[in-house]
């Protein structure tokens, strides 16, 4: 074959423009910013918000900075997932109400600072120790089919979720041991449940427990899938599957939502959810303007977006538990305290944020995230200190092995970390973990397996744990973390079965006052930590970016990102 | 004719079974509880565990529940998804007309490309133009698809602004999807059609009918690419395939909706009735191409007959 010097070049050429593109052009996302665990949402209460944003975390938008933009124009934001359905009752996803919240309505409104507000309700009382709950409605709202919301409306949405016939979502949950809905009159309306149940005040707050039409959802079937009909300040148009949802502006909206500071309907004409689930084409529609607002900016893009001035970055710590790592109290050598309390100590956790995270984490340090509550003698709990960790091996009869492995009774201290491969290998917390623990003479095994056979080992208690998290507005979300009945079961997998600790939760779940609740949840807090059930990681950040001339993103007290006072592209 | 497509069709039939059969053992061959593993993601009690056990009746024996499967998938029954909660039917339904599209204009990309490229190869063999066309080629079919996906998005979407990057819809939304997934393709087409070229162009019936004075291009295309082509014809039905196989990750590359996007939701939310339906319906427009490709040999080769 004549292979003159111009092949050569134009297969250089080619070759060149390629390995340009590829330094630029974004790569997959990194493990830390992977979910290993499911994002559901458990209960949500607090009214006493104690807490401010975590530190580091680069202060959130403030509604207020919008507070004159121009309306009108077409917002479209990239999603990195779909959601299963747009009906707020059905879904067990939080992108589903990422869309929803913009035009559905709660009854109540958690702000962003978790202070309890009044939405469709204007005031809500509770009684019977904690098990009524009685909301005074407003008059003045319709839905946007031209029903009425009233009393009958709350007590039809509340009987439709917990119908054993429907398929219900996080909605179910968020009416744990619901007992009956009674209409006192036309805007009065009392909800029971079987058992004191705090959580529900934030929960009725939440997405989940949006109003939709009583008259209009009928007459749907299926479609309510699709487009609900609700309350709010836009009407959803159309859902596009695996492509885009479209919201109107809905000008009869004339109440003053409840974090606004003026009354009257949204600002951008239309909202154009996209569902891109591929990082690097999500940045690359961001930087293109197909987009204005993109969720989930992935660490490599961080620092692009951040120093270009046409982009704003905003991170929101998520509500719920740090990405943690569960210990199995149940399973040789982590059912020994001192071993579990090394490991606490052993662990580099601003080597994994300096190395995993880059900017969308900050250090996680206790079982509830710094977002729901923070306190200094928490964060005072296990300071990296591998000398302490060695001592306490030591003090556990394990000593140095030839190997650099310690060892006792001729057994080798190996750890069998149960580590979820979501299609690209291990996770890398989970690798850095292993190298970091091998510094104490742990040899720490990695069992690498897809979802399904890695939740089933989590309900056979059959590892020494997984790394995982749990999104939760509210503290309630211990329970399913901590509870003696959820071993075997979502998500108990520390397999902790002990009855102080279920009292404790009870006890949470049960008081209404929100300084008494907070200094239970304190306490348990402080337990769970002496134990060492469980090694926090990194309290994760929501990172968003807007850009291409639309700003004023904001965020509810769910991490729900809030769009309606945002104007769109021209 | 009509003999050898019935005795085709009939054909087909175990081969959807067995099909059939493997998709609905995927579900029982995963390790643990199906119904738990299906409900992971929610906050569940025993008593929503059993009551999803008893609606999608896994308390039945196995054979019990593999007849049932198969009388509902003939009444075009593919169940219910667990994660929107609406029929597997619907949502293929709405999927696969995206992928379909996309598949006849990478199809289109694939063809044009190769075919194209292959035969200036042969016909211009050993010049510059045939070293740096199979270059290209070979630089095609190595390279993975995501990776040029997201070239094209970077030069196409974010340097000339000329297409879009994301989403289904006009025909500008096709562009690049179609460029991705075609060009791996081509270059094997292009390959293909220049050794198949090459062979027949150095028969004896070419030199005959250049000694006639035909004119080059009617050679080339008319006695060349006719009888090149049933290779090409072979290779263009499993290429078909292939296609179908890359709008998986071209799909997500370039969130368009499409029965790839579909399963690969599914299978990250253990959405098994989707991912079973889905299975099924590529399988069966494989098992279709295949006989489409069968019959086509009889057109561009009348020496082959179905009988």
């Amino acid at each position: 074959m004549r292979l003159t010097y111009r092949a050569v070049l134009v297969a250089l050429f080619v070759l060149a423009l390629a390995v340009a593109a590829c330094a630029q052009t974004p790569a997959a996302p990194s493990g830390g910013a992977q979910a290993s665990a499911p994002t559901t949402a458990s209960g949500s209460a607090q009214s006493s918000a104690p807490t401010a944003a975590s530190s580091g975390a680069a202060a959130p938008k403030e509604a207020a900075k919008a507070a004159a933009p121009q309306k009108g124009g077409t917002l479209t934001i990239g999603l990195d997932s779909e959601p299963p359905t747009l009906d707020p009752h059905a879904s067990p996803s939080a992108v589903s109400f990422y869309i929803t919240n913009q035009a559905c309505e709660s009854l109540l409104y958690l702000d962003e600072n978790r202070q309890l507000k009044p939405w469709l309700a204007e005031s809500w009382d509770v009684s019977d120790g904690g098990k009524t709950f009685t909301f005074k409605l407003r008059k003045d709202v319709k839905f946007q089919d031209g029903t009425p919301f009233n009393a009958q409306a709350v007590k039809w949405n509340l009987d439709r979720i917990v119908n054993p016939n429907y398929k219900a979502g996080s909605a179910l949950t968020y009416l744990t041991g619901f007992d009956k809905a009674e209409v006192v009159d036309d805007n009065t309306i009392k909800i029971s449940f079987k058992n004191p149940y705090a959580p529900f005040l934030t929960n009725a707050a939440g997405g989940p427990l949006a109003m939709i039409s009583p008259t209009g959802t009928p007459k749907q079937g299926d479609q309510v899938n699709k487009t609900p009909i609700c309350t709010g300040p836009y009407k959803i148009d159309e859902w596009v599957a695996k492509d885009h949802a479209t919201l109107s502006r809905w000008d009869d909206y004339n109440r003053q939502l409840p974090y606004a500071s003026q009354s009257g309907p949204g600002f951008a004409d239309k909202i154009v959810f996209k569902f891109v689930p591929e990082n690097g084409t999500r940045m690359a529609a961001a930087e293109s303007g197909e987009i204005q607002v993109a969720a989930a900016v992935p660490s490599q893009d961080l620092p692009r977006f951040e120093s270009n001035s046409a982009y704003t970055v905003v991170k929101k710590p998520w509500v719920g538990t740090p990405r943690y790592w569960a210990l199995n109290v149940t399973k040789p050598p982590t059912d020994d305290v001192k071993v579990r309390q090394a490991i606490n100590y052993a662990v580099d956790k601003d080597a994994i944020l300096n190395t995993l995270y880059k900017g969308i984490g900050t250090k996680g340090f206790a079982p509830l995230a710094a977002s729901m509550m923070d306190d200094p003698t928490l964060r005072a709990y296990y300071p990296y200190n591998v000398d302490k960790a060695k001592q306490l091996l030591d003090e556990a009869g394990w000593k140095p092995g030839a190997d650099g492995v310690r060892v006792k009774n001729g057994q080798r201290l190996e750890i069998l970390l149960n580590d979820i491969d979501q299609g690209s290998g291990p996770q890398q917390i989970d690798v850095l973990l292993q190298g970091q623990l091998r510094n104490i003479g742990a040899d720490v095994k990695l069992k690498t397996q897809a979802r399904a056979p890695w939740y089933e080992d989590n309900y056979r208690c059959a590892t020494n744990g997984p790394v995982l998290f749990l999104r939760s507005g509210d503290p309630d979300a211990l329970t399913s973390l901590f509870a003696s009945a959820n071993v075997g079961s979502n998500f108990n997998f520390t397999c902790l079965k002990d009855p102080e600790i279920d009292k404790m939760l009870d006890q949470g779940r049960a008081e209404s006052d929100p300084t008494k609740r907070k200094d239970i949840y304190m306490t348990l807090q402080k337990k769970l930590l002496d134990g060492a059930y469980m090694v926090p990681l990194a309290d994760e950040l929501s990172v968003w970016a807007e850009g291409q001339g639309v700003s004023g993103l904001a965020f509810d007290g769910f991490t729900y990102p809030i769009v309606t006072r945002m104007a769109g592209a021209k | 004719m009509y003999a050898y497509l019935s005795r085709r069709l009939l054909a087909t039939i175990p081969v959807l079974f067995a099909v059939l059969l493997l998709v609905f053992s995927m579900l029982h061959l995963v390790p643990g509880d199906p119904v738990k593993l299906m409900l992971s993601e929610f906050q569940t009690s025993p008593e929503q565990i059993a009551l999803l056990r008893s609606q999608l009746h896994f308390d039945d024996p196995l054979p019990v529940q593999f007849g049932r499967y198969v009388v509902n998938a003939l009444h075009g029954d593919l169940g219910y998804s667990i994660r929107s909660k609406r029929p597997v039917t619907t949502e293929i339904a709405e999927n696969l007309p995206s992928t379909l599209q996309l598949a006849v204009a990478g199809l289109f990309v694939a063809i044009l490309v190769g075919v194209v490229l292959g035969i200036i190869s042969a016909v211009k063999h050993h010049t510059w133009f045939d070293a740096g066309a199979m270059s290209i080629a070979l630089l095609g079919v190595s390279m993975p698809s995501f990776w040029l996906g997201l070239l094209l998005i970077f030069l196409f979407s974010l340097r000339f602004r000329l297409f879009p990057a994301t989403g289904g819809g006009d025909w500008q939304h096709l562009v690049l999807p179609a460029l991705t997934l075609g060009l791996a393709s081509a270059a094997i087409v292009a390959r293909l059609t220049r050794s198949s070229m090459l062979e027949v162009m150095g028969r004896e019936y070419i030199t005959t009918a250049r000694a006639k004075g035909v004119k080059e291009h009617s050679v080339i295309l008319g006695h060349g690419l006719r009888n090149a082509l049933i290779p090409l014809i072979t290779i263009i039905g499993l290429q078909f395939g292939q296609l179908l196989a890359g709008a998986v990750i071209v799909e997500t590359v370039f969130s368009r909706p499409g029965i790839g996007r579909l399963i690969v939701d599914a299978i990250l939310n253990k959405d098994f009735p989707v991912v079973q339906g889905v299975v099924l319906v590529v399988a069966t427009s494989y098992v279709v191409v295949n006989l489409l490709v069968d019959l086509v040999y009889g057109v561009a080769d009348p020496r082959i007959r179905h009988g």
